[in-house]
Formats: structure tokens, sequence, C-alpha cells
């Protein structure tokens, strides 16, 4: 099939698909209610509530701060509930920054140029934040501890018998599958900005 | 309400490069579906803002590619079931039965492209010369023809394979 006869299909379908009719006036109308449009919203669901649960647990820090007594604690305290301010805040950012693009008035090249680097932009994040859950496995139990139970675990040598063999297999394991997700997603956005640059 | 008839009747008469575009771009049924919504949403979120500085079908591919790019790929989240959602999947099923099977293999081809060609190509077999896709994606006319003739080599290889 050369490229003429490619072209001499498509203008067959085209007349085809023109005469099926799929739209009517209420379809038209439903699709442009934003009610309806539930499954983009869909996609930041986890985050939002993540970020609400983050930022629950940064409230919860600061307001009991006094409680945690020792040095090691107020930096692991501190730790705790900046990762849980920050890093959600960033992700939601570049997720809504994905979606905010200005489909009219930006051009194809635009488009994929600005996705693309929000999509870098996003991998990124999420690879810094994966980075530092690794201390915040370290120090948010502690911090837990301490605020709950006045306990200081750090102290106490059977919790982390079991807590960073258990803490660093689960991570390790999550981690080889996180970051082939990862290189997938990264790789297609600079490929694309890659082809965006080639003649 | 008048602004709302006037939408209707553009989408009407414009309906086919909606659904030749999702036909590109989609990698299911489902996802042919959502995006199809998030086209026609994406259109009338931004049809109030278009001044006719351009031809509507112009509007029409630029809104609806742009927005292929950035749909991702949602169709393993559940969302609520619709009635008219399996209306409009019962009409792209019924189309998909009248398409030839060369277009069928020639779309497989297409969907095996990178974004970039996907749209420059879409574009080509609409019809449009070089100005106009110049117009719509923001390559330069020269450009425009050497990936298309790119793409051209790529489509021959991989149809011949």
């Amino acid at each position: 099939m050369d490229l003429e006869e490619i072209k001499n299909q498509w203008d067959k379908m085209s007349k085809d698909i023109k005469k099926q009719k799929i739209l009517t006036d209420k379809l038209i109308i439903d699709m442009t209610q934003e009610k309806y449009n539930n499954k983009l919203k869909l996609i930041s669901i986890p985050e939002t509530i993540g970020t609400v649960i983050c930022f629950a647990g940064a409230i919860y820090i600061f307001i009991n701060f006094g409680k945690l007594d020792t040095w090691y604690m107020q930096l692991s305290g501190l730790f705790t509930a900046l990762f849980c301010i920050i890093l959600p805040i960033l992700s939601l950012r570049s997720i809504f920054g994905m979606q905010k693009l200005d489909m009219s008035n930006n051009n194809y090249k635009q488009s994929i140029e600005k996705f693309a680097k929000s999509k870098k932009q996003f991998v990124l994040i999420q690879k810094v934040s994966f980075y530092l859950s690794f201390i915040l496995v370290l120090v948010c139990l502690p911090v837990a501890g301490k605020l709950m139970n006045n306990k200081d675990l750090f102290l106490e040598s059977k919790v982390w018998l079991w807590y960073i063999p258990f803490g660093f297999v689960f991570l390790y394991v999550i981690s080889r599958w996180v970051f082939k997700k990862y290189k997938r997603a990264t790789t297609s956005a600079e490929n694309l900005l890659k082809e965006l640059e080639t003649l | 309400m008048q602004n709302q008839q006037e939408f209707i009747k553009i989408i009407k008469e414009n309906e086919g490069i909606i659904f030749k575009i999702t036909l590109t771009y989609a990698y299911t049924k489902e996802h042919q579906k959502d995006l199809y919504q998030e086209i026609v949403y994406q259109l009338w979120k931004s049809f109030g803002s278009f001044k006719g500085d351009s031809k509507i079908s112009t509007w029409i591919y630029r809104v609806a590619l742009n927005t292929s790019i950035t749909h991702l790929k949602k169709e393993q989240k559940k969302g609520k079931t619709i009635q008219f959602e399996k209306v409009l999947l019962n009409k792209i099923d019924h189309i998909d039965t009248l398409m030839d099977e060369r277009i069928q293999l020639l779309y497989r081809h297409i969907k095996l492209l990178n974004t970039i060609e996907k749209g420059i190509i879409l574009l080509f077999l609409e019809g449009k010369n070089y100005n106009e896709i110049s117009e719509i994606t923001g390559f330069t006319p020269t450009n425009v023809g050497t990936r298309l003739n790119r793409i051209k080599q790529k489509l021959k290889s991989q149809i011949i394979k």
C-alpha cells in the first residue's frame, strides 16, 4: 500500500465517517458539563487525599512540638513535618501544571514541549520524594512514638531490630518497581523533547 | 444559549475530525471514549475565547491535538458510569465495524509513530497543506516537509515488513 493509496483510503473513510452522525444535541451538552469530566480529576484524587493526610500529620507535629524534648527528636519532627508539607505541594503543583496547558492558544509543538517538561519535573519530584522517604521511614516512627506514647524509640533497640530490616526490605521491593516506571516516563519525555529539536 | 447552539452546530459539523483524532491517539475503546469527551469539553472551554482569527477546523485540530497529547491514560481508573458514555461507546463500536481492513491496518501503523509524527501525518491525510500543518503544529513548513518525508519512509517500511 503506497501513500497515494493510503490517502485515497483515508478520504473514503472520512466520507463514511461524515455520514455516521454520532452526536446528538444532548450528548454534546452533557460533554460540556464539568461534572461529567470526572476522569481528569480522578488522577489527582489520590494525591489530594494524600496531601490532606500529610497536612494533618504536619499540623499534629507542630501543635505537639513541645513534647519533642531532645535535639534529635526535634530534628526528626521538623524533617517529618516539612516532608509532609513541601513534597505533596510540589507534587500537586506539577500534576496541575500538566493539566493546565492552554489547549487553544498553544500550538502542537508548544504543548508537547510544555507537557514533556512538566512530566520530567513531575518524575523528578517523585524521585526526590522517594529518596527522602528512606529517611522518613527512619525518623517518623520515633516521632510518632514520642508524641503518642511519650517513648523515645531511638533508645529502644528492640524496635529497630525488626523495624529497620522490615522497612528497608519493603522500600527496596517497591523501589525496584517504582524506578522502572520512572525510567520509562523520563525516557519517553526526553525522547519527545529530543525529537522536537531534530530536523 | 445562542452560544451553546452555535457550539453544538460546529461540533456536529466536525464530529468526524474528532473521531479520527481519538482513533489515532487512543489505545482502547474506553480511552477513545474518554478522549472524545475530553476534546469536546476542552473545545467548549475555549469556545468563548475563539475569536475567529483562524478557520474553525484549524481551531478544532489545534485543541483536539493538544488535548490528545495531555490526555493521560486513565482507562484503568474507574469513573462513575454515566449513561451517555455507553451511548458514545456503542456508536464508536458501530463506526469501527464499518471500517475497511486496510484502514484498520493503517491506524495500527500510525499508532506506532511517536506523538509528533502522529499529529503531522494525521493532518497530512486530512488534506492539509504544509502551511496549514505549520499553523496548527508550530513547526515551520520546511520542517513539516522534512518530517513528513521521514514519516512516509517509516510507514512504508513498517507496512512492507
